[in-house]
């Protein structure tokens, strides 16, 4: 799964012709309040709480090696079962979802951020704008996956390389989407009035073009982290991911799959969690896009 | 049309030429090197050096740099070190199992998402649309790997119905009939977020066009509501819909890497892992350089359909 | 918002006749299942025809096609080419095959072999003894970088007068020479280049080669013309499968006769199902073991050497990870091997107390490195577990998964800089072939930077006897086994034995000591 398979779920965010009419529309924050949006943020909600109460919920630490217990069934005692090298999986989902907590909420930020901050600068002279265009060209160029397999070559797998693609590849989109909004923007009469005026670069940035294109960008960022749910599960599906014994449900779902015959209990509870974290950002998002529609 | 293209591949060429240095020094960049993954770890010091020696990484870089290029421009891609052959014909092998996977999802997907949209805003009924909806975020939101890991325990383990992998032995036009269930799964596995994105696009772009005025003075004169959709409001959607196909094809490409790794079908996406592990130079460079070759061209014709759909952007770029 | 009150239009009833239609037609053709499980041949005994199926991990390497390097590799060698000599799974006593007998000179300086004279290559040409002075020769050349390339090089006279018996003379005594022969594949001297270029493999053996398409599969049919028995199977087809859950699957699902690349785990489902069968080679084996690279100061010290050596569960590795089907180790040797010694091989046995002693005496130490190679579920599962075991007795460990290519790199150039997991093979043939070939043993130099002028003598006099299994050569090992022991640059861990699961139609399925296949009088039953 890449990115713009999920852009495309979001059709209005990146046309240009929507943004003409920027009034304050209460519709997008409300939006959140019921239906779709609720239902996304409650079970965000949920996802992230069982994460962070890890360390209260969980019966056992992530790492802990039951002497016995081998790739037994789920029981009173274990709810998930317990792994090949006997420790318990529900524990281990639990700290899991941090793991992948920390990818949604800081890797895709951060990718955000500088992407924002790049397409903002650049897209305000017409050199740097060109140049810029072709980075992100080249960086899109190549389909998310393939970076990772090349990036996992550079630094080996880790959370670390998983953090980097993830920057990577939310950089460009990020960037691309600022600068539609910048240059959408710029052309709106009141902003050439601003300019004609006299008005620095600087104060119709911070003034007309960055309130403007928070809508959209909110959306994609919904869009980018459920995405980057996806990267880490791929990436530890193919081995480039966490590192043992740290768990991650990417990779809790690759040991699974390799128990697949034996224990098809295994993969069960982190799929779920998968799901429903892919699922809940994705309503999110597809309940603010609605709402800049409506 | 054609003058625009042409003021649009100076810039798609700069692009791969740029994309064919960065990708070169990339390569070299990468810790481990093919000499060493060659040679195993028994291999003396001679032995190494002799290797080196043989696959021309004895040479200054720039040396290196130019031969290739001046390699690429008389279509000769060079010689992969570790399968031996011609990195020409390894890729093509590979390229026409992967491209017959993608087309395949991409006809599926476009099948799905006609169907599927057509009937949400022909019927327009409410529970039609919920279960429409929710398949279609439940299909977004289902992993790849999850999906190909559940159809392989289902059609081929416990019900077996259908390889659980790998390509007809035979090629694929031998037996028609047996192509079509090795390409089945592979094949829904990789067009179901696809079918899904563009289904939410199509039926999208039909409420849209449904909203226009001609609509309503259609109604008006009696026109059933399914043969304005059939007739008129479709044929005005399509084209975005082409466009946003163009985008899909290069997204599935992508995807085929996962789906390729799943069910075992010997196409680009294995054969660039391998290639990238095995620190095998010329076919990496190849394989990235064709993938960013791709991009570019899906790039400019999709830019090129834009401009061709609204003529605000062929004026634009003129100025 | 309008509702269509209509009845299902026309149109989309068409279109689901027509989507049935299609699923009729699909369902009526022959399925791909069926065809891929059909196979020929029905009664008791052995049947001809039929073309075996294998599911193999990693595909053909041209340029390193000699060195045992991966399954695909194996099964190509052992199909296509035949040795002088054949060792027994089980013992080091050669065995006749291209070579009807042989006789090693009284000063031990050379070997003179009485060949087959009923021997043609794939092409048709005659077997003759020039061909065994260019097979040994190509062994000698380093590019192909093969195990015994040191050993091949220390023959340096052949005399090939007879087209039918060849005499190799030696630098000096070799007492591994028989290992040579064993591994050492007659190739065709006239098709070189193609070989080089991985385009074709001309041999002597029971198949000939017929195609490779990289990355998929490798074919061979039968050679109607073989000196030994004729070939049961009409041919061989090795499927890459890279993946070892997905060749469980295939082979689940009939489109595998038989996998090599199965997880033990899969291994021991497989073999309770009554459609399958699991075959164990224990003969062939590997060695998985913890590295320790002495460049690191902790690890300098041998007492935490010993207390890691104490502190792993060997058992519980075997048992959990390798469902039995190993045996706890702290010499590589196996049980028939001239140096296997008994007592030696349980110096170090699971004892935290000891190991936790040791820790004590040394005070605290920083986090040491732990590598493995990346995504093998078996390295993975060991690594967590030595980690979890030395954690307990108060030796802290960063695991390291790296790719197999910087792994390899960091092994060659020596950079691990803490411990690693690796297996290695060899110490099933004569065990100074070990000590002078094996890498990580090279007493020349290893990735432990071990450096010891002790055990580099006691190596070289092992090599330099007149038989691998003389009383002198005997001494030699137990020399080289307090070296092993008492230095602990190498803390073996298991002895792992190879194993294949095919479906019951397979039958009478062989393996070479070096790890190939040996499908000579294979045959598959309906």
């Amino acid at each position: 799964m890449s990115e713009s398979l999920i852009d495309i779920a979001a059709p209005e965010a990146t046309s240009p012709d929507d943004q003409f009419d920027q009034r304050r529309r209460p519709g997008i924050w409300t939006a959140l309040r019921r239906g779709k949006g609720l239902a996304g943020l409650v079970l965000i909600g949920v996802v992230v709480a069982l994460g962070l109460l890890a360390p209260v919920l969980a019966p056992h630490s992530a790492t802990e090696q039951i002497p016995g217990a081998n790739l037994v069934g789920p029981s009173g005692a274990h709810w998930f079962g317990t792994d090949e090298v006997n420790r318990d999986i529900f524990s281990r989902t639990l700290y899991g979802i941090r793991t992948d907590l920390i990818v949604v909420f800081l890797a895709v930020p951060i990718g955000a951020a500088i992407g924002i901050f790049v397409g903002l600068i650049s897209s305000w002279w017409t050199f740097t704008d060109v140049v810029a265009q072709r980075v992100f060209d080249l960086v899109l160029a190549f389909p998310t996956l393939i970076l990772a397999i090349a990036l996992t070559a550079f630094v080996g797998p880790g959370l670390r390389t998983v953090f980097f693609v993830i920057v990577a590849v939310e950089l460009p989109v990020f960037g691309r989407l600022t600068r539609t909004s910048v240059r959408s923007v710029r052309e709106m009469p009141y902003v050439e009035a601003a300019h004609v005026v006299g008005a620095g670069s600087l104060w119709q940035l911070r003034r007309h073009v960055l309130p403007n294109s928070m809508e959209p960008l909110l959306v994609q960022l919904a869009v980018s982290m459920s995405v980057a749910v996806f990267i880490e599960g791929a990436m530890s599906f193919l081995g480039l991911g966490v590192r043992p014994p740290q768990p991650s449900l990417g990779s809790l779902i690759r040991d699974g799959v390799r128990n697949l015959y034996d224990a098809p209990f295994f993969a069960v509870g982190p799929l779920v969690i998968v799901v429903a974290l892919v699922l809940s950002l994705l309503l999110v998002s597809q309940a603010l896009a609605e709402a800049r529609r409506a | 049309m054609g003058a625009y293209l042409l003021r649009r591949l100076p810039s798609a060429l700069v692009v791969l030429a740029i994309a064919s240095f960065g990708i070169f020094a990339m390569v070299r960049m990468v810790p481990g090197d093919p000499v060493s993954t060659l040679a195993g770890p028994d291999a003396s010091p001679e032995a190494r050096a002799a290797i080196r020696a043989d696959l021309g990484l004895d040479q200054p870089l720039v040396t290196q740099y130019v031969t290739w290029l001046g390699q690429l421009f008389r279509g000769d891609f060079g010689t992969s070190y570790r399968i031996g052959g011609s990195v020409k014909d390894l890729v093509a092998d590979g390229a026409v199992n992967t491209i017959v996977l993608t087309v395949t999802a991409l006809l599926l997907a476009m099948a799905v998402a006609l169907v599927c949209s057509v009937l949400a805003v022909v019927l327009d009924n409410r529970w039609v649309n919920a279960t429409l909806s929710f398949g279609n975020t439940l299909a977004i939101a289902l992993p790849t790997f999850v999906t190909g890991l559940v159809l392989i325990l289902l059609f081929a383990v416990v019900f077996p119905v259908l390889p659980a992998g790998g390509t007809p032995p035979d090629g694929f036009l031998a037996r028609p009939d047996l192509s079509v269930q090795y390409l089945l799964l592979p094949a829904v596995c990789l067009a179901l977020g696809a079918g899904a994105a563009l289904t939410r696009f199509l039926t999208e772009s039909l409420r849209t066009e449904l909203r226009q005025p001609y609509v309503t003075t259609a109604r008006a004169l009696g026109i059933s509501r399914r043969r304005i959709v059939l007739t008129q409001a479709l044929r005005n959607a399509l084209p975005s819909a082409v466009t946003v196909l163009g985008i899909q094809f290069g997204t599935l490409l992508g995807g085929a890497v996962l789906v390729e790794a799943i069910f075992t079908w010997p196409g680009l996406g294995g054969l660039i892992e391998e290639a990238i592990s095995g620190r095998d130079y010329p076919l990496v460079q190849v394989l990235l350089l064709l993938s960013v070759g791709v991009f570019v061209v899906i790039q400019l014709v999709t830019d090129v359909i834009h401009a061709w759909l609204d003529p605000r952007i062929r004026i634009g770029a003129q100025a | 918002m309008r509702r269509s009150h209509r009845p299902l239009s026309l149109r989309a009833l068409a279109l689901a006749l027509v989507g049935l239609l299609v699923l009729s037609v699909l369902s009526a053709c022959s399925s791909a299942v069926d065809e891929a499980n059909g196979s020929s041949g029905s009664d008791s005994g052995p049947s001809d025809g039929g073309t075996l199926r294998i599911g193999s991990t990693s595909d053909i390497v041209p340029a390193t096609i000699f060195t045992n390097s991966s399954d695909a590799t194996n099964t190509l060698i052992g199909a296509v080419y035949d040795s002088l000599i054949d060792y027994p799974l089980d013992s080091l006593e050669p065995q006749p095959r291209l070579a009807k007998s042989w006789q090693v000179a009284d000063d031990g300086l050379s070997i003179t072999l009485q060949l087959r004279d009923d021997v043609t290559f794939h092409t048709g040409r005659d077997f003759t003894s020039k061909d065994v002075e260019f097979s040994v020769k190509t062994w000698a050349d380093p590019t192909w970088t093969v195990q015994l390339q040191r050993t091949a090089a220390a023959i340096t006279g052949f005399d090939t007068t007879d087209p039918h018996a060849i005499t190799l003379k030696f630098d000096h005594k070799l007492s591994n020479i028989f290992d040579l022969l064993d591994m050492l594949p007659i190739i065709d001297s006239e098709t070189f280049d193609d070989l080089k270029a991985g385009k074709t493999y001309v041999g002597t053996g029971p198949f000939e080669f017929e195609s490779w398409t990289p990355s998929s599969k490798v074919v061979f049919k039968k050679n109607d013309d073989y000196w030994g028995e004729e070939p049961h199977l009409d041919g061989i087809q090795v499927n890459i499968v890279s993946d070892p859950q997905a060749q469980v699957s295939q082979l689940r699902s009939g489109q595998l006769d038989l996998v090599t690349g199965a997880s033990n785990r899969d291994l021991e489902t497989l073999g309770k199902d009554s459609k399958f069968a699991v075959s164990g080679f224990d003969g062939a084996v590997q060695q998985i073991y913890v590295g320790a690279d002495l460049a690191n100061p902790d690890l300098q010290d041998v007492r935490l050497r010993q207390a890691i050596a104490f502190a792993i569960d060997r058992q519980r590795i075997v048992d959990e990870v390798f469902r039995g089907k190993g045996t706890p180790i702290n010499l590589p040797w196996p049980d028939y091997s001239p140096a296997h010694d008994a007592k030696a091989n349980e110096t170090y046995t699971y004892d935290p107390a000891k190991a936790k002693a040791l820790v004590a005496e040394l005070g605290s130490s920083p986090t040491i490195p732990l590598a493995y190679p990346a995504g093998n579920a078996n390295y993975e599962a060991v690594a967590q577990i030595v980690q979890a075991n030395l954690e307990a007795v108060g030796i802290k460990t960063e695991l390291q998964p790296a790719e197999y290519s910087q792994f390899i790199k960091q092994l060659i150039g020596g950079t691990f800089g803490g411990l690693w997991i690796l297996q290695h093979g060899y110490a099933h043939y004569t065990p100074s072939t070990l000590a002078v070939s094996a890498y990580p043993f090279n007493a020349d130099k290893n990735a432990s930077h071990f450096e010891s002028s002790a055990y580099k003598e006691h190596a070289d006099s092992a090599w330099n006897q007149d038989s691998g299994s003389s009383p002198e050569a005997v001494e030699d090992y137990k020399l080289l086994n307090k070296d092993l022991l008492d230095n602990l640059f190498l803390i073996e861990m298991a002895l792992l034995h190879f194993q294949t699961a095919e479906t019951k139609d397979v039958h009478d399925l062989g393996m070479s000591k070096r790890g190939e296949l040996d499908l000579r009088s294979t045959y598959l039953s309906d």
